[in-house]
């Protein structure tokens, strides 16, 4: 950003603590100075010189000169920005805060010149709001940092109310208020998610209040922090104001309601009265009273909206990348190695580099042409909005090591008043956190390849049985129209039973040549040049082809499999240009090299330590292959189907490491998955596709990415290689300090993908994050991102059950989460009397739960029996890369009833969908007399109750509604009410596209499907040895209080 | 003639050990210079699996040969490596996994340079038996 430039010159390191250092202050101000801070704008100035105090308690870093004011301010920016409002500069002087957040905009410069002259407070403030970052932190937390501990997050949330108005109208706005007010509203449209959870601790708040009394002074004083990020519009302002002094409440009932629903849409009004006050003490951060036996299972944290971002930072930070590429696991960088040590859960970070970004957003593309792609001489970095302007804009500090760099001079652009660059508007690498580089040919080492997809297809008996081949044959043609890159796209088959058959498609022909090679231990590819052909070319002889390939076959008696002397083939043919191989496989390689033996129906392997060698390839051959796959850039997509052991763990390794994926359907029948797999694959081959890819994460001085999960191989210590990357792909890291003591105040994050577009161009795929350095505890747990931290524990724990027993992977799991709330604990136990209460932070109270559904999810579930080992380790390659919200889905699925509105006479499926209310995963939620959809993101399950009025399940099954399920597939019938439930199916499908769920119907009461589809899923509920989510908890709580 | 026999004995340890030193120190320094991002995974883990085995079965040589010579108190002491060595084998771990080196980077590392420490500990015992067999040999003469 332009406007950082003028900042950063003038308070080179310093500015950026005395930003920090302001967020401290608010928290702590608000304690020494007298709850009516809030209130009077004049207090915010006098504040400045007593901001030092403040600051001892909370950060190091000793220079804080923040005055409350400068808190304030900051809050109330992050708005004025959104709405670049009318405001005069004039106006915002007088207020020390408006200035920061406005910097973006013009009035900005009027800060810049400010900070030299004005008085040392306002100075330090400025260049953090420019920073931007950490005050909007320190605002929600804030209060929670406050010693209060538990009570702090309510602290919290009151004050937002109570100070908004304060905020509002005394101080800053006094003139131009009526513009602001219209303005504000949106804002609150906005943070509405995150207000849903902040409100409901107002009601609550009395009674907290009775249990921990230390708290109560500190409350008020804490208010007005708060108020400026959530100030709500002025009407309500003065109402809640009075009510506020008096007792929270007041205030509170207005806002609540709204967020009650939201969180308990199920329940009925007069329950949710009750509910919520317990709700909100939990949300809060401890469970009310004792943890015993009485433990409300409705109070229970659940996430059933799904996938809550912490929204907070991103308004803090707007030039940063939005969250759907890249998230971290706490937006709060700890400043030295014995705070990491003490953070139990991983630090680290989740990228999504290619995420789907809704139309509108999507990333730009910046052609630098003739310039030359500007970045950091020394490390690299890629020019971003954090990197500020200097010496007339004759240089820019790099915002990641600091060096000065020349600016090209056909990049130079002057600097204006406030030191941002006149043509900035123009230039979205430095207003944007994601942008698209092209890339200059020295970015190449050979010439961009063209889209590559080669079929390796198994042609033995079972495939021809499950109608598997048909399936594939059929959706292929259908999508060679659709396939990325035309006209470049190339295009290759190779089949393979006990022989090798080549396919010679050259575009002269009309019908392809096939050629079988049956010497499989001195593979030989005949006529090297016309395996792999143009698509648009040869487009007749390809569809000539697959028109025949299923017939060719068709008697084919043939049981054996040379999978392994195929795939050398398929890379002999491939290896020139790289590309995607996607392998299509049905029973266990028999022939050749890479065969494979029966090892999965062993028993007693289980629960021994030999245990895990059942989920690593069981042949070397597998991995060298990977290695060899990737060095070309070939990215593998194994399809597997066998209804027997197929040895998925040897076959994944191919996806594994080469950035592919394992789709994998369990006893095949084309009737039945035909829909499945033609979905998946038509979404394989036709989706954006990034090829030949590199990925480094860049970080600033004094951190380091050190361990990297997910499906890709390293090419160096810190390079991903990546044969193809698409948006479906999600990789995670961990990171730790180098040093002791970081010095800086604010950490920078770069993830750069340099790869081939389909289109033929080579790009750099840039998104840059900062992220502020606290030296607080606390301050980390409330910035925690459940979502991302969830991601990457899971991706830890399949890990683990690679090379330990899966009780061992289970049991690390739930020690990190004791360890962590452990910590909480001890971090508040100082301040206050806990009690036999649990405590957790906000932001990690679904963690718990989702550390349970982790531990009942496929891959780690159980022992033998549990799940068969080949569904083990497909799950565990497909949760290595997915991306976090398809990842929490699977692991709490949403659980829908629809039977209320399929009867009603009227309804908008539209609107049925958007206020989807899903249930607790228990069989509980469960009525015998309803009709439920259960949708993992992977399949739909439709459980019939027993006593489901017959009509339903006639008019959506038709003639079959008494036939056993298993047998029944679901398609739309002529009456209103299927109509309505295929649309709902539609709808759910749509929210993701990136697998198809197939509908699977399961009556109540019929073993062992009901078991196996959806009470084997139902979290919630004790499955066999697994505990219950109160047992669960009970059991963490108790960890977590022994020996403290 | 047995004082021939023991110069040509402890020159012919001599060059196993040298061999063995050379040998580790080679496959160190590939994975130093994969850590320095001066070569790649796939160069350095074939440059280094091409001489594991040779080295574990030299070693076993040495050890087999220190043993039917009656140098028992020697040979105990580098029973240890050689056993190590087989157990890798059986587990088949003594080679460097391609697609995670750089997970193991740090522990096949210290691997070698204690090997490395160790031969080089072996090198000096067999100079000095070396250095006696030769003035033995010229004392003779």
């Amino acid at each position: 950003m332009g406007t950082e430039n003028p900042g950063h010159p003038s308070f080179p390191v310093r500015p950026l603590p005395a930003p920090f250092a302001a967020v401290p202050p608010t928290g702590t101000p608000f304690s020494s100075s007298d709850p009516l801070v809030g209130h009077e704008a004049s207090s915010f100035r006098p504040t400045p010189p007593t901001p030092p105090q403040a600051t001892g308690p909370f950060v190091s870093s000793g220079p804080t000169v923040a005055s409350d004011g400068s808190g304030f301010k900051a809050t109330a920016p992050p708005r004025f920005n959104d709405q670049s409002v009318s405001f005069t500069p004039t106006t915002y002087i007088p207020s020390t805060g408006g200035p920061f957040y406005r910097f973006p905009t013009s009035q900005f410069p009027s800060t810049t010149q400010g900070p030299p002259a004005r008085a040392p407070g306002p100075p330090q403030v400025q260049p953090f709001a420019s920073q931007v970052s950490s005050p909007p932190v320190s605002f929600h937390q804030q209060p929670s940092s406050v010693p209060m501990g538990s009570p702090p997050q309510r602290a919290n949330f009151a004050p937002p109310t109570v100070n908004a108005p304060q905020s509002l109208s005394d101080s800053s706005f006094s003139g131009p208020r009526p513009s602001l007010q219209p303005s504000f509203t949106p804002v609150d449209s906005s943070y509405s998610s995150a207000r849903t959870t902040l409100q409901p601790p107002l009601p609550g708040y009395v009674n907290t209040q009775s249990n921990a009394v230390s708290q109560v002074p500190t409350m008020p004083s804490s208010f007005p922090s708060y108020p400026g990020s959530y100030v709500p519009p002025p009407p309500t302002i003065t109402s809640s104001f009075p009510a506020h002094q008096g007792g929270l409440a007041p205030p509170m009932s207005t806002a609540t309601p709204p967020g009650m629903i939201s969180q308990h849409p199920g329940l009925p009004g007069g329950i949710m009265q009750g509910l919520a006050e317990e709700f909100r003490s939990l949300s809060f951060g401890s469970i009310p009273g004792s943890i015993e036996p009485g433990v409300d299972l409705k109070a229970l944290p659940r996430p059933l909206e799904g996938d809550v971002e912490p929204n907070s930072f991103a308004e803090m930070y707007p030039l940063n990348c939005h969250s759907r590429y890249l998230r971290l696991t706490t937006t709060t960088i700890p400043n030295s190695s014995s705070l990491v040590s003490r953070w139990h859960l991983p630090l680290g970070a989740v990228v999504c580099p290619l995420a789907e970004a809704p139309s509108g957003e999507e990333v730009p593309i910046v052609n630098f042409a003739s310039t030359g792609i500007i970045r950091c001489r020394r490390c690299r970095t890629y020019v971003n909005p954090y990197v500020t302007f200097t010496d007339a804009g004759r240089k820019w500090r790099c915002n990641i090591c600091s060096l000065l760099n020349d600016v090209p001079s056909d990049y130079f652009a002057h600097l204006d008043a406030t030191g941002r660059r006149i043509d900035l508007d123009q230039r979205p690498e430095l207003t944007k956190g994601s942008v698209e580089f092209v890339a200059p040919t020295e970015y190449m080492v050979r010439p961009p390849m063209p889209p590559l997809y080669f079929f390796l297809i198994d042609v033995s008996i079972s495939a021809i049985r499950s109608g598997m081949l048909e399936v594939v044959a059929e959706t292929i043609k259908s999508c060679l129209d659709d396939l990325p890159g035309f006209p470049r796209t190339q295009i290759g088959f190779i089949t393979y039973d006990s022989t090798i058959h080549f396919y010679n498609m050259k575009s002269s022909l009309t019908q392809p040549q096939m050629m079988v090679v049956s010497d499989l231990d001195d593979i030989f590819v005949p006529l090297p040049d016309d395996l792999l052909v143009n698509l648009s070319e040869s487009r007749s002889v390809v569809g000539a082809f697959l028109d025949s390939l299923p017939s060719m076959f068709q008697d084919n008696v043939n049981v054996e499999s040379a999978f392994g002397p195929a795939l050398k083939a398929a890379f002999m043919v491939m290896n020139r240009l790289g590309g995607k191989l996607l392998i299509f496989q049905n029973t266990l390689p028999s022939l050749g090299v890479g065969r494979l033996r029966l090892r999965g129906d062993d028993v007693r392997v289980y629960g021994t330590d030999k245990e895990h060698a059942l989920r690593i390839p069981e042949d070397p051959f597998y991995k060298q292959m990977a290695a060899d796959l990737t060095k070309f850039h070939i990215a593998v997509n194994v399809y597997a189907f066998s209804d027997k052991y197929t040895d998925i763990a040897s076959l994944g390794t191919l996806a594994k490491y080469t950035g592919g994926q394992v789709y994998y359907y369990p006893n095949f029948q084309s009737s039945l998955h035909g829909a499945k797999l033609m979905h998946e694959l038509s979404r394989d081959l036709t989706r954006e596709t990034a090829w030949e890819a590199v990925m480094r994460i860049r970080c600033g001085k004094g951190i380091r990415f050190t361990s990297y999960h997910g499906n890709f191989m390293l090419r160096s210590t810190d390079l991903l290689a990546l044969p193809a990357v698409d948006c479906d792909k999600a990789y995670a890291m961990q990171l730790s300090l180098e040093e002791t003591l970081l010095s800086t105040q604010t950490v920078y994050f770069q993830v750069a993908l340099l790869y081939t577009a389909s289109s033929g161009e080579r790009r750099i795929r840039v998104h840059t994050l900062a992220a502020p350095v606290v030296a607080d505890l606390s301050e980390m747990y409330r910035q925690a991102d459940t979502g991302a931290i969830v991601s990457l524990v899971s991706r830890l724990a399949i890990e683990k059950t690679l090379s330990h027993k899966l009780e061992d992977a289970r049991n690390a799991l739930q020690q990190r989460i004791v360890k962590a709330l452990k910590e909480y604990r001890n971090l508040h136990a100082v301040q206050h009397r806990l009690g036999a209460r649990m405590i957790y932070p906000e932001s990690l109270k679904y963690l718990t739960l989702y550390g349970l559904a982790l531990c009942k999810s496929t891959p780690l579930r159980g022992g033998y029996a549990d799940a068969p080992l080949d569904e083990r380790c497909a799950a565990g390659y497909t949760m290595m890369a997915l991306p976090v919200k398809s990842l929490l889905k699977l692991l709490y699925p949403s659980l829908i009833r629809v039977d209320d509105f399929l009867l009603k006479r009227s309804g908008d499926v539209k609107e049925f969908l958007d206020n989807i209310k899903r249930l607790p995963l228990a069989a509980e939620s469960l009525d015998s007399r309803g009709l439920y959809i259960y949708d993992d993101g992977f399949r739909f399950v439709l459980w019939f109750g027993r006593m489901l009025p017959p009509d339903v399940a006639m008019n959506l099954l038709g003639q079959d509604f008494a036939a056993e399920l298993s047998k029944v597939t679901l398609t739309e019938r002529d009456n209103e009410m299927s109509r309505k439930l295929s649309k709902i199916l539609e709808g759910l499908r749509r929210t993701d596209l990136s697998y198809y769920q197939l509908c699977h119907l399961v009556r109540q009461g019929e073993q062992p499907r009901e078991g196996f589809f959806l009470l084997a899923n139902l979290v919630e509920d004790q499955i066999g040895v697994s505990s219950g989510y109160v047992d669960w908890i009970l059991q963490i709580h108790r960890q977590v209080q022994q020996n403290p | 003639m047995a004082v021939a026999w023991s110069l040509l004995f402890w020159l012919l340890m001599f060059f196993m050990n040298f061999a063995f030193i050379v040998s580790s120190f080679y496959q160190l320094l590939c994975l130093l210079d994969l850590e320095g991002d001066h070569m790649n995974p796939f160069e350095a883990s074939a440059h280094i699996n091409f001489w594991v085995m040779k080295e574990f079965l030299l070693h076993g040589v040495f050890c087999i040969l220190l043993l039917v010579t009656g140098h028992w108190l020697i040979f105990l002491v580098a029973v240890p490596l050689a056993s190590y060595h087989a157990l890798l084998y059986m587990k088949r771990q003594h080679l460097v996994d391609v697609t995670e080196v750089f997970r193991n980077l740090k522990g096949e590392k210290n691997l070698r340079l204690f090997k490395l420490g160790f031969y080089v500990v072996f090198f000096v015992i067999v100079v000095f038996n070396l250095a006696i067999a030769t003035f033995e040999a010229v004392l003779h003469e």
